[in-house]
């Protein structure tokens, strides 16, 4: 008997209370959605000067005017601001917020210029007068050429409606609701019926989990976020594949085992191949995730992550689930 | 033996071909073209890695038609030749939705404001405007122009529009001129007056010049507009991001040293773990990047940042099945089995294996591709391709590799991760 079997119970307890908790943290704390899903504004400035994050805030509210706040004013990175408000409770339609949204973003960008680059704003105007005055003929790109490296970019900027957010959260719950409805029936189509059960509940867990620490994390979720978990539902599941691949072969050459003796030696010996590739995959998404920008790291880290619930849920859950039931079904039977 | 090693030399040729056609392609005197990745316009860049501007309109009518949409499509595309933004894309996005992705444009505000503008251009007889006179379906031609457009000789060099008008505008124009002069005509464009000229005398002429105070760009913006025609519908821009180009350069540069570090890293494993079939998935795993990149270089897909994140999850995917399978090799090879059935049995066993894990992500790739949207939908693309070509180039090129190593005769168990002479006399005994 393996590690795994005599502690069955401890492995699918583990997993029932930490399903619990995600069940209970997404009901009651829900997600920090970002601009990307709740709509608003995101801003993100390169300043190459020294600032101070609290003379940014300033600039911002007063950008926005009395009445409306920025709902966060973050530094990331060494030269970056990230920059976020919400619309104005009083615009009626899209137009009017997207309109809101550009002008007070243009604001905030004077400002930020006039404060952290004065030479550099006056410098841009000069140049665009001299422009006009040379007119035709001249190419107007070779003037800007000359025009040194400004201190405060504009890296980024997200504007998002409302009602796109809503739309957003819609078509990721179809599409993952869609994509467990199709690996059910690839599953069940593949294997017999309690393999498709056993391989969705695996899937149905590592994806609840994620959703879990999210939630219970307070980490912010955006558009990436749904390609992650969809990701994540088509892989995790690979490892529980493989292993319920080697149940089905076991079962045909099984004479005296029991259902728990096959469950057991076929998650062993699929166990070198479970970490092997779990290895090989995160060697490669996390590089992504070291190396890469911001919003690539965000899209990383839910894959990793998913990756590690997945290899736990196939390797220490799947077997003993399916041989639980099947052993359950089997005493029935003779009760019966 | 000799003729293994020939197949052998042959097909590492072959694939050292195909990972240089990927990266730098080929160019026989225009006969036989293949662009790689690194040519000019060999990749079609998203816009979060070349930096430019996408904007989202939605319709503002409850079920607009099939026609009433395409017909917005095929007037912003206008919109935007007229302009000369021959790169940007502009696509349907579900029912009601329009999305525009204009490459290098970091002014969004006036990119809205001139693609989304209804332009519906109508000539009346008072500021309200009532009784129309002629309307933007009358105008063949719109052009901007710069000069003195009154005859008025005194008047100042300002920038205008001068007009062509079909047969029917013609009449209608003359008609109306006619009747008003010494009266305003009022020049609207959706709704608002832009010119409001006083009739001198009545015009049968096929050309009329609009005046007022324009700057260049908004005469050359309101001329595009007048000449690719009115909207059906109001548009109200619901998503405007932009990226500079600065910024995509930077993730461009980090997802690709990401993508050739983790791939070494996992050459680095698969050869540490499973020695010399480690080498034939490393080699098969060179030819897998070979062909992604030219699938990549010539089907124009639409590479994102979430896209190439994507390709480098594949790299680690894609040796997932060759680990399937040569677990199973050592397996049967720890049962006492020669070389040659062990590889045998271990590929037919591990297929059905490989083939069912693979299918679940291919169907969570292809509802990504077909129903996301922007970079989750270039996601989704790039996982599919990356997916398909690497559990072919698993299946079938490391068993090719494979069966020319036993054909060499190379039988030395250690070179196929079997660490000791012990491993396999234990597991013949206890397996029994």
């Amino acid at each position: 008997m393996s590690f795994i079997l005599k502690n069955k119970w401890v492995f699918m307890g583990i997993s029932i209370v930490l399903m619990i908790v995600s069940v209970v943290s997404l009901l009651t704390r829900g997600f920090n959605l970002d601009t990307d899903f709740a709509g608003g504004i995101a801003v993100t400035y390169e300043i190459k000067a020294d600032f101070d994050v609290a003379d940014v805030e300033n600039i911002v509210s007063n950008a926005l005017g009395a009445d409306q706040k920025a709902s966060s004013v973050q530094r990331s990175n060494d030269n970056e601001v990230v920059i976020k408000f919400g619309y104005d409770n009083s615009l009626e339609n899209d137009e009017a917020r997207s309109d809101f949204a550009l002008s007070k973003v243009s604001a905030i960008t004077t400002s930020l210029v006039e404060k952290y680059d004065p030479n550099g704003a006056a410098a841009v105007e000069e140049d665009a007068a001299a422009v006009e005055e040379t007119a035709e003929g001249e190419n107007p790109e070779e003037n800007a050429e000359e025009v040194k490296e400004a201190v405060v970019t504009l890296k980024n900027q997200d504007i998002i409606s409302p009602s796109t957010g809503q739309e957003l959260a819609r078509s990721a719950f179809w599409m993952s609701l869609l994509a467990c409805i199709a690996i059910l029936l690839y599953v069940t189509f593949r294997f017999e019926f309690v393999s498709g059960v056993v391989a969705v509940v695996c899937l149905v867990h590592d994806v609840l989990i994620l959703l879990g620490i999210y939630s219970v994390a307070g980490w912010s979720v955006d558009t990436n976020f749904i390609a992650a978990i969809l990701t994540v539902l088509g892989y995790s599941i690979n490892n529980t594949i493989v292993i319920m691949d080697r149940i089905r072969e076991n079962t045909r050459h099984a004479r005296k085992e029991s259902y728990a003796e096959i469950a057991d030696n076929s998650v062993n010996q699929t166990i070198g191949r479970s970490i092997n590739t779990t290895i090989t995959t995160l060697l490669t998404i996390g590089m992504v995730y070291i190396l890469g920008v911001t919003s690539i790291k965000a899209f990383a880290l839910p894959i990793i992550i998913g990756i590690l619930i997945g290899f736990y849920s196939s390797v220490f859950v799947a077997g003993s689930l399916w041989a639980t039931w099947r052993d359950s079904a089997v005493k029935a039977k003779k009760k019966a | 033996m000799s003729r293994s090693i020939v197949k052998f030399a042959a097909i590492i040729l072959l694939i050292a071909v195909v990972v240089y056609v990927g990266i730098y392609g080929v160019d026989f005197s225009d006969r036989f073209k293949v662009p790689g990745i690194t040519d000019e316009g060999g990749i079609t860049q998203g816009l979060d890695l070349k930096g430019g501007t996408v904007i989202v309109f939605k319709a503002q009518a409850d079920n607009p038609s099939d026609e009433d949409m395409d017909t917005v499509v095929s007037t912003i595309r206008k919109r935007l030749d007229f302009q000369n933004y021959t790169e940007a894309v502009v696509t349907r996005q579900g029912v009601d939705k329009i999305r525009v992705e204009l490459p290098d444009v970091q002014d969004a505000e006036k990119a809205v404001e001139t693609l989304g503008a209804t332009a519906q251009l109508q000539f009346t007889e008072d500021p309200q405007g009532q009784n129309v006179v002629m309307t933007g379906d009358q105008v063949k031609d719109a052009v901007a122009e710069y000069g003195n457009a009154s005859s008025n000789s005194m008047a100042k060099n300002s920038f205008y529009i001068s007009l062509t008008l079909t047969d029917e505008g013609r009449s209608a124009f003359a008609a109306a001129t006619a009747r008003l002069v010494g009266q305003p005509i009022y020049i609207m464009m959706d709704g608002a007056v832009i010119s409001a000229p006083t009739v001198q005398q009545a015009i049968d002429s096929e050309s009329c010049v609009i005046t007022g105070e324009f700057t260049a760009d908004e005469a050359k913006s309101l001329a595009a507009n007048i000449k690719s025609g009115k909207i059906p519908f109001s548009l109200e821009q619901v998503e405007v991001r932009t990226v500079s180009a600065t910024l995509g350069d930077e993730a461009l540069g980090n997802a690709v040293k990401a993508g050739i570090i983790g791939l070494i890293l996992v050459m680095l494993f698969m050869l540490l773990l499973y020695r010399l079939m480690g080498l034939m998935a490393d080699i098969a795993l060179a030819a897998y990047m070979g062909v992604v990149l030219i699938i990549l270089a010539n089907c124009h897909v639409n590479l994102t940042l979430p896209g190439i994140a994507g390709i480098i999850l594949s790299i680690g995917m894609a040796v997932d099945a060759n680990v399937v399978i040569f677990e199973r090799i050592k397996e049967e090879l720890k049962l006492g089995k020669t070389v040659r059935s062990a590889v045998d049995a271990g590929f037919n066993r591990a297929l059905s294996a490989v083939i069912d894990s693979n299918i679940t992500t291919i169907i969570s790739a292809v509802i990504l591709w077909v129903l996301g949207t922007g970079t989750i939908k270039g996601f989704g693309i790039t996982l599919f391709i990356g997916i398909v070509v690497s559990m072919l180039s698993a299946i079938f090129v490391t068993k090719f590799l494979l069966k020319q190593m036993i054909g060499m005769n190379v039988k030395n168990l250690w070179l196929y991760g079997i660490s000791k002479k012990q491993d396999v006399a234990e597991m013949k005994g206890g397996k029994a």
